[in-house]
C-alpha cells in the first residue's frame, strides 16, 4: 500500500481526469457543429468518462472503509496510553514502595546490630541504677542547680577530700603504727560528727565509698599485676603528696561564658 | 599468682580502697599537675602502676566509682605527650575551665528546656482569650 497514492490523491486524480474528458467531450460536441462528427472517438471519450465514474466510485469506497478503519486506529491508540499511564503509575508506586522498604529494613537492621551489641555485654539493671545514683547524686557528673561561679563543689574530688579521705589519713596513720582497718571504718564518722567546715562534706569521707562496697563481692585476687613492687611505695607517696597538696594552684574562676 | 606473696583480706580491702581514692584523684588536673611538676610522671615504675591502674575501666570494677571522669585522664596519661604537657599550669587551668563548663552542660541544658517550656506555655495563654473576643 505504501507505494500507492494515498487515497485523497487518487480520489483528485480521478476528479481531474473526469473533468478532462469531459472538456474534451464537450470540446467534441461543439467542434461537430462544425465538422464532421467523430463518432468513435466520442463513444471512447464516453467510456473513458464512465469508466472514471466507476473508478471514483471505488475509491469513494474505499475511502470509506478506511476512515472506519481510522477510527477505530484512534480508539485503539486512547486504549495504549490508557495502559501506558496506568503502567507508569503502578511503577511509580513501586518505586516507593521499594524506598519504604528498603528504609524499614535498614532501620530494623540497625535495630539487631543494638541489640546484638546490648546482648554480648548485659548489665544488671539495678547495678546500672545504682551507679547512675552513685555518679549524680553527689553532684559528680552534672552541676549543681544553683552553681554559681566561686561555689567550691568542682566535678572532681577536691584537695580539702582528697586529705579527708581513705589515703590522705592513711599516712598520718602509718606515722603512728599499724591501724586496723575497722578503726578507720570508724573514725570518719566521728570526725565528721565534729562539725567540719568542708563545705562539700556531706556525705563524709565514704563519698566515694558505701560501707556495702566495702565487702568487695567476689572481686578476684589477680590484680596483683605489674605494679606489684609498687604497692608498697605508692600509698607513702600519696601522704607526702596529700599533705604538700596546699600548695597547688587551683583555679578558682572559671569563664562561663554563654 | 600464688607464687606472690599472700595478701591477707584485709590488705586487699585496704588496697581496694587506696586504689580507688587514688584513680579518682586523677579527676582532679590540678592534682594531675601536681604530679607532673614534682616529677612522678618521669619515673617508670609510676608509669607501670598508671597502666596497670587501667582495670578500673572494667564494669566490674567501674560501677564503684564516684567521679567516672577520672577514667578519661586515666586514658589520657597513658599517652607520654601528654603527661609532658600537663607539667604546664596553663594546660592544667585549660583542662580545668573545660572540664567545669562540660560540668555544667546537662544544667544548662535543663535550664533552657525549662524555659523555652515556660515561654510556649505563656503563648499558649495568651493565645486563648482572643479567639473568644472574636466570636
Amino acid at each position: 500500500m505504501t507505494s500507492h497514492k494515498s487515497t485523497r490523491e487518487v480520489l483528485l486524480t480521478c476528479i481531474d481526469e473526469i473533468e478532462i474528458i469531459a472538456k474534451e467531450l464537450l470540446d467534441n460536441l461543439i467542434a461537430q457543429k462544425q465538422q464532421k462528427p467523430v463518432s468513435a472517438e466520442h463513444s471512447q471519450l464516453v467510456e473513458l468518462v464512465l469508466q472514471k465514474d466507476t473508478d471514483l466510485k471505488a475509491t469513494l469506497k474505499l475511502a470509506e472503509e478506511q476512515g472506519v478503519l481510522q477510527q477505530k486506529v484512534v480508539a485503539l491508540e486512547t486504549e495504549v496510553e490508557r495502559h501506558d499511564i496506568e503502567i507508569r503509575n503502578l511503577q511509580k508506586q513501586l518505586k516507593e514502595a521499594e524506598q519504604l522498604l528498603a528504609t524499614a529494613i535498614f532501620q530494623a537492621k540497625q535495630k539487631l546490630q543494638a541489640i546484638a551489641k546490648a546482648n554480648s555485654r548485659p548489665v544488671n539493671s539495678e547495678e546500672l541504677i545504682k551507679f547512675a545514683h552513685r555518679i549524680s547524686a553527689s553532684n559528680a557528673v552534672c552541676a549543681p542547680l544553683n552553681w554559681q561561679q566561686g561555689d567550691l563543689r568542682r566535678p572532681y574530688p577536691t584537695d580539702i577530700e582528697m586529705r579527708l579521705g581513705f589515703l590522705g589519713r592513711l599516712g598520718e596513720m602509718n606515722v603512728n603504727g599499724h591501724i586496723s582497718f575497722p578503726e578507720l571504718l570508724h573514725r570518719p564518722n566521728h570526725s565528721m560528727q565534729q562539725g567540719s567546715s568542708v563545705p562539700n562534706s556531706q556525705a563524709g569521707t565514704y563519698s566515694w565509698l558505701s560501707q556495702n562496697d566495702l565487702q568487695m563481692p567476689g572481686l578476684s585476687v589477680s590484680h596483683l599485676g605489674v605494679g606489684g613492687g609498687m604497692d608498697h611505695k605508692t600509698p607513702k607517696k600519696e601522704n607526702e603528696d596529700v599533705d604538700v597538696m596546699s600548695t597547688d594552684s587551683s583555679s578558682s574562676s572559671s569563664s562561663d561564658s554563654q | 599468682m600464688s607464687t606472690r606473696g599472700i595478701e591477707t583480706d584485709e590488705q586487699q580491702r585496704i588496697r581496694f580502697q587506696v586504689e580507688l581514692e587514688f584513680v579518682q584523684c586523677f579527676a582532679n588536673p590540678n592534682y594531675l599537675h601536681f604530679l607532673a611538676q614534682r616529677g612522678y610522671f618521669k619515673d617508670p615504675a609510676f608509669v607501670n602502676y598508671i597502666k596497670y591502674l587501667q582495670y578500673w575501666k572494667e564494669p566490674a570494677y567501674a560501677k564503684y566509682l564516684k567521679y567516672p571522669m577520672c577514667l578519661h585522664f586515666l586514658d589520657l596519661l597513658q599517652y607520654e605527650h601528654f603527661r609532658k604537657e600537663i607539667v604546664n599550669g596553663q594546660c592544667a587551668r585549660f583542662i580545668d575551665d573545660q572540664q567545669i563548663l562540660h560540668w555544667q552542660h546537662y544544667t544548662r541544658k535543663r535550664v533552657k528546656l525549662l524555659q523555652s517550656q515556660a515561654e510556649k506555655h505563656m503563648m499558649t495563654i495568651q493565645n486563648e482569650p482572643t479567639p473568644q473576643k472574636s466570636v
